[in-house]
This record gives C-alpha cells, sequence and structure tokens, in this order.
C-alpha cells in the first residue's frame, strides 16, 4: 500500500511574509490586497488573530481598532510563490515523486522512505526541521492516501503518523467543517444530524449521490480516506528563485544589498537542501521608472558562501549601478554540484575552489569578463595576438617539468595597438626614430625580417621587422608596413 | 623529590615559560630559480610581503618577474599577474618557462583598478605569487593602500612583487631591487646580419629589512 505524505504551512501568505522580514512573527500582522482603511484584511497572522482580528471580516480600519500596533502589509504574491517552492524543494530533498497543490500544501510519496530515515515518524520529524531551515513553520502528515494525510497535517500534532488500517479511527472524531463542504451541502448535512465524519462515511454513497449530486458523493468517499484522483508528481525546475516585492523604492546600494542578503540566504538554504552550489546568479531588479534590470553573474565555481557571493553582487552592483530605484528584487540561483579538490601532497595548495570563484567574479566585475583568465598562445603568426580561456588550475598537478636553474629569458612587452612613430632612415637602415614618448639616435639594429601571414584574407599582413636600440636606453621592436612605421614591443 | 616532582621538573612546570626566549618564526621563502639572485636574497622572495622590482624602460625587469613566475608554476604554485598596459605576450611568457595554466591573468583599466584587483588577489589566499606590473607609468598612490596590501599579502602568506619604473611601496616593501645598468647584447656586424642576444643588467638589493642591503649581482637575460 502507498504511503503519503503532506507538508502544508498553515496560512501561507503570513508564513511568506513572516519567512521575507522575521521580526513580523511576534507581531500583529495582517495582509491586505488593496490600500486605505477600508481595505479588508485577507490573511492575518498569530498575534493579530489572538487579538480578535478575522481575515475576510474585518477591514484595516476595524482591525486597528483591535490592535493599535497592527503591522499591514500587501500580500506579496512573488514571495508567496518562493516559499511555496521552497515546500516543495523540501520534499523533494526527501522523496523523488512530489505533486504540490494549488493552495501550497505538498505531497510526497514516502513509500519505501524508510532507508534515508527510520520510520515514517522521524521522517515528519526530518520534514519539518528541514522547512524550518529554509525559513517556513511546517505541519506534516503521513497516510496512506493524499486526503487522510493532509487531514493529518492540518489536525494532528504536527507531525502526525496514521498507520495503515487506521484511517477511519482516525478520521471519525474529526468535524465535519475539516472537509470545506459547499454552504448548501453543509447546513443540509446539519439538517440530517451529520457532524462528524464517522457520521458521514457511515452514509450510502449512492443514496447521498442521490440527493447531494456528485459533490455529496466526493466528501463521503474522502470521509472514508479514498482520494479522488492518485498523486501526479511533477518535475521541480533546478533552479531556485526568490523574489521580493518591496513596500518602498531602495535608491541606496546598502539597504537594497541588505535585502539581497535575506534573498540569498533564502535561495542557498534551498539548494542546501539538496547539497548542491549555486554557480550562477540572475538578477532582476524592478525599477522605479517601470524599466528592469537583468543581470548574470557567473561564479567560477558553485558555493554556497552567502558572503562571497553577496561580494560578488556588491562588487557587480558598485560597477554598473541601476538606472533608477529599485522596488522588486527576483534572484534566481542557478544550481550545480559542488566540486570536490584532492590536493597533492606534494604540491602547494592554490586557492580553495570557492574563494577562486568568488575572486574571480569580483575581478570580472572590476576589469571585465574577458580581462580575466589564463593566458592562451593564439594559433597565428600575427606578433603579439593575445587571447585568455578560463582560469581553472589544477592542484593536484604535479609539475610538468624540473625547474631551470639560472635561466632568464628576455621577454617583450606588447604595445596594443601599436604605435606610430616616425623612423628616419640613410642607405636603407633606421638611424632615427621619434614618437609619442620615446625618441632617439638608433645606436644598435637588427632586422629587417619578414613576415608574411594570413595574405589570403583581406587582413592580412606584410611587415618587415626591426629590433632598435635608441639612445633613450629603450630596446624595441619595430615594424614597417604599407609604407609606415610602427612601434608593437618594448624588450624588457 | 617525589617521581610526580621529577617528572614535572623534566618536562616543565605549567607556567613556568621565561619570557623573551620565543624564537621568532623563520620566514618562508619563495625561490626565484636564479641561483646567485637566491643566494643574494638568503633563499627566495619573503613570502607574506612586499616586493618592489624597479627599473626603467628595457632593464629586463619584466623578464626578471617572468623568471620568478616560471619557477614558481613550475614548483606547482598558482600565481596572479596583474598587467595594467595589457603588456603580457603569452606567447613570450610561456618561452619563458611559465605554466600558462597557472597563471591567473588580469587586466584592469587603469592603477586603481590594479591595485583593487591587488587587494582582492591577496585577499583570496592560496596564491604564491601576485606580480603587480605597473608598466611604464606607475604614479604614487598613497600609503595607506601600500599599508593595507601588505596587511592582506602577510595574511596570505603571498609574495606581493610590484614591477614598475621606480620604487613605489616605500617603508612597506621589505625588499627592493632596483635594476640599472643596462647593456645589450648583439652579435653579427656589418658583414653579417645582426641579432639581439639579449640585456645584461646590475641588479641592486636597495631595500631589504629582512637581510642585508647594498649587494648587486649582474643578470644576464638572454633572448628566446
Amino acid at each position: 500500500m502507498a504511503r503519503i505524505a503532506c507538508i502544508l504551512v498553515p496560512d501561507l501568505p503570513v508564513a511568506a511574509a513572516c519567512r521575507v522580514d522575521p521580526d513580523l512573527v511576534r507581531r500583529p500582522l495582517v495582509l491586505v490586497e488593496a490600500t486605505g482603511p477600508h481595505a479588508r484584511v485577507v490573511a492575518a497572522g498569530r498575534a493579530a488573530r489572538a487579538r480578535g482580528v478575522q481575515p475576510g471580516r474585518h477591514t484595516v480600519a476595524q482591525a486597528r481598532a483591535l490592535a493599535a500596533d497592527l503591522v499591514v502589509r500587501a500580500r506579496d504574491a512573488a514571495a508567496e510563490r518562493s516559499a511555496a517552492r521552497a515546500l516543495a524543494e523540501v520534499a523533494a530533498s526527501l522523496a523523488s515523486r512530489v505533486e504540490t497543490a494549488a493552495d501550497g500544501a505538498v505531497y510526497l510519496d514516502v513509500d519505501g522512505a524508510t532507508h534515508l530515515v527510520a520510520s515514517e515518524r522521524a521522517l515528519a520529524t526530518a520534514l519539518v526541521a528541514r522547512a524550518t531551515r529554509v525559513g517556513l513553520e511546517a505541519r506534516v502528515g503521513v497516510a496512506a492516501g493524499m486526503t487522510v494525510a493532509r487531514l493529518a497535517a492540518e489536525h494532528g500534532d504536527g507531525t502526525e503518523v496514521v498507520p495503515a488500517g487506521v484511517e477511519q479511527g482516525f478520521l471519525a472524531p474529526l468535524p465535519l467543517a475539516c472537509l470545506g463542504p459547499p454552504p448548501e451541502i453543509a447546513s443540509t448535512l446539519q439538517r440530517w444530524g451529520v457532524h462528524r465524519l464517522g457520521d458521514l462515511a457511515r452514509l450510502p454513497a449512492a443514496e447521498v449521490a442521490t440527493r447531494l449530486g456528485p459533490a455529496g458523493a466526493a466528501l463521503v468517499r474522502a470521509a472514508r480516506g479514498i482520494d479522488e484522483r492518485p498523486l501526479a508528481p511533477e518535475p521541480l525546475p533546478a533552479a531556485v528563485e526568490e523574489a521580493l516585492a518591496l513596500e518602498y523604492a531602495l535608491d541606496n546600494l546598502e539597504p537594497l544589498l541588505f535585502v539581497l542578503r535575506g534573498l540569498v540566504e533564502r535561495a542557498l538554504a534551498r539548494l542546501g537542501l539538496a547539497g548542491i552550489g549555486c554557480a550562477r546568479i540572475d538578477l532582476v531588479l524592478g525599477l522605479d521608472d517601470h524599466g528592469r534590470d537583468a543581470r548574470t553573474l557567473s561564479l567560477g565555481a558553485p558555493t554556497r558562501d552567502v558572503k562571497a557571493i553577496l561580494g560578488c553582487l556588491r562588487t557587480d552592483l558598485e560597477a554598473h549601478p541601476p538606472c533608477a530605484a529599485v522596488v522588486h528584487v527576483a534572484l534566481t540561483a542557478v544550481p550545480d554540484a559542488v566540486r570536490a579538490v584532492q590536493l597533492g601532497l606534494f604540491v602547494p595548495p592554490g586557492p580553495a575552489p570557492e574563494r577562486l570563484a568568488t575572486t574571480l567574479a569580483r575581478l570580472a566585475a572590476l576589469c571585465g569578463p574577458a580581462r580575466v583568465g589564463a593566458p592562451a598562445v593564439v594559433d597565428s603568426h600575427r606578433p603579439g595576438v593575445a587571447c585568455s580561456v578560463p582560469f581553472t588550475p589544477s592542484p593536484a598537478a604535479t609539475p610538468e617539468r624540473p625547474p631551470a636553474d639560472g635561466v632568464c629569458r628576455l621577454v617583450v612587452r606588447a604595445l596594443r595597438p601599436p604605435r606610430p612613430v616616425e623612423v628616419f632612415s640613410e642607405r636603407g637602415a633606421p638611424v632615427f626614430v621619434r614618437g609619442d614618448g620615446l625618441g632617439g639616435r638608433v645606436v644598435g639594429a637588427a632586422g629587417p625580417w619578414r613576415i608574411v601571414a594570413e595574405w589570403w584574407s583581406e587582413d592580412g599582413i606584410a611587415r618587415d621587422y626591426y629590433d632598435l636600440e635608441l639612445t633613450d636606453g629603450g630596446v624595441y621592436r619595430c615594424y614597417q608596413e604599407r609604407g609606415g612605421w610602427y612601434l608593437d614591443g618594448v624588450y624588457d | 623529590m617525589s617521581a610526580a616532582a621529577a617528572l614535572l621538573d623534566q618536562l616543565g612546570r605549567p607556567g613556568d615559560v621565561r619570557l623573551g626566549t620565543a624564537q621568532p618564526e623563520p620566514i618562508r621563502r619563495l625561490a626565484t630559480g636564479l641561483s646567485g639572485l637566491d643566494r643574494t636574497l638568503g633563499g627566495g622572495l619573503p613570502r607574506g610581503r612586499v616586493v618592489e622590482l624597479a627599473g626603467q624602460r628595457s632593464t629586463g625587469r619584466t623578464g626578471l618577474a617572468c623568471a620568478v613566475a616560471a619557477h614558481a608554476t613550475q614548483a606547482g604554485e598558482t600565481i596572479a599577474w596583474i598587467d595594467v598596459d595589457d603588456a603580457l605576450e603569452p606567447a613570450a611568457v610561456g618561452a619563458a618557462g611559465v605554466v600558462l595554466a597557472r597563471l591567473l591573468w588580469v587586466r584592469p583599466r587603469g592603477a586603481p583598478d590594479a591595485l583593487r584587483a591587488a587587494d582582492i588577489l591577496l585577499g583570496a589566499g592560496g596564491f604564491g605569487l601576485v606580480v603587480l606590473d605597473a608598466g611604464d607609468g606607475g604614479g604614487r598612490c598613497s600609503t595607506a593602500i601600500w599599508s593595507r596590501l601588505a596587511r592582506a599579502a602577510e595574511r596570505s602568506g603571498t609574495v606581493l612583487l610590484v614591477a614598475a619604473s621606480r620604487r613605489q611601496a616605500g617603508t612597506f616593501a621589505a625588499v627592493g631591487l632596483e635594476m640599472a645598468g643596462r647593456r645589450a647584447r648583439w652579435s653579427g656586424g656589418p658583414e653579417r646580419l645582426a641579432v639581439l642576444d639579449g640585456l645584461d643588467t646590475r641588479i641592486v638589493v636597495a631595500r631589504n629589512r629582512i637581510g642585508r642591503p647594498g649587494q648587486s649581482l649582474v643578470l644576464r637575460q638572454a633572448c628566446a
């Protein structure tokens, strides 16, 4: 027989708001979908309910009369979506077949999950603990079907397990209202004297269907613990998104980073459930001028270091600040497996992969991604051509060759782009050079060496190269091409 | 005397430590691979310190920095090269013996960004050598920056090699090398094709806080 667990967060809109701002937990919080004192309260926190505030019945003004220190917040659909996804990821961390209901409750097939945890009770406890890690206070029920599991989560002790075969006994004392019957059916059942699920389960389903229609028959099946349909698992997207609508526009970097810290912490906690790290951050900022600022931050190696990612975000935002104040933030963490590094016994340890990832991202934000990497030799006859490739050192590698002793090579410093110079010649040999920042009589010369390359293309080169030592102290690499003289390197 | 007291005398009593007798930790060195220079510096460049390499154009400053980088990468170190002038030629650096896969090449858009890049790299840790190649410009910057970089280098145990046309870090540099007396070597002559063979440069240890300053040696650099 299948075993299903249901994990749900009572009053998800309030829980999502408290997840974004944990200070709200102890304060009388109400959520509204409109503005002004006549806006209807759509959800209320525990403290507000304790003062008598009733969602759907009271307006903000009425609620404020009951609780003078009432905190009123707009309902945030983005934060609710993030919370619901986080709950689904909690379930997915312990089961492969997961279904998310429309109201945010999550069902998971826990049949055979006892190889991960000792018992179903321990499984429920683990789910509650993992939900706490992502900032949600969840309740869990485990039973043979989705309906019973849900009712166990709602009406149990928080980690309720209904053993197989005793579902009817668990359901019988529950009030009829816990199935949420339509008002007209509920009043009919009241007239019949049916107050509890046990009373309803004893009625013949066909007779109830004749009198109350298909909805009545469905209620009877639910009261007997029979599901209308089996679990319909759906794959979860790999990327983790955390979003937040701000109450007011942020026009300064520090408060924006404060907001981003919360988003990053929550996103990484979710990735941590699966033991993976973040390889890329996609940040979308909704701007006050109705514009949108989208940016991607690639990390050199997957990481779950909040400080590191915040450092990268800070560098990127400092280098390229948004063009208007920010009113909405959506952060997507694209995951990848955290790299394990095997250090070598006889080679120095290089930078730690996570630190290196952060460092590369910060350097890329500072200098530009194309200006940070490992140098690579280009397969070209054109002197001075350079490119860089992604920097991925292998710390465990052994030295390629034994260190040479006492050999010091003279290298050329390239001038990019080549600098035009004036060269005076006598009998075909350069005798004086004049240019920007240099100039002097030639005291040593070698050349010319002809370099012809890429003659098949339009930008092919045909150059006569010279090495020239001038009286200004420099030894230069010059070339003559199409009647002009250029300096493209300095020996140093 | 009891056996316990004898044992305490042998092992040392708690708190029985004479202050002022602790030996300073020996300074770890990054060998340059050039035996003459290593001998002069007492084993190589001191790790966790700022080392300056000052020299005018064509004095072999970049060649010497490449030689140090080559020896470090061949020994398995991961190093970084901050190239303010975007002047590095990968082919030339590779020919000098640098293992390119272990070299992080950073090309900032000016001296202020170069100093920030150095700060980031030193803060990351794990790099055996960070070369700050300031090029021929090299305007002076505040001592606070050098103080910060020196502290960062000390924390990470990285050698910060500052190559510039003149010395920059002042008192924050542990070792200051000056390259002077450059002479180009040419071969060939009027009847034969002339070839640049290399450079001979005199290196003077102008500053050495952890050794004897004032020594000098001649460095021969050969064209690849």
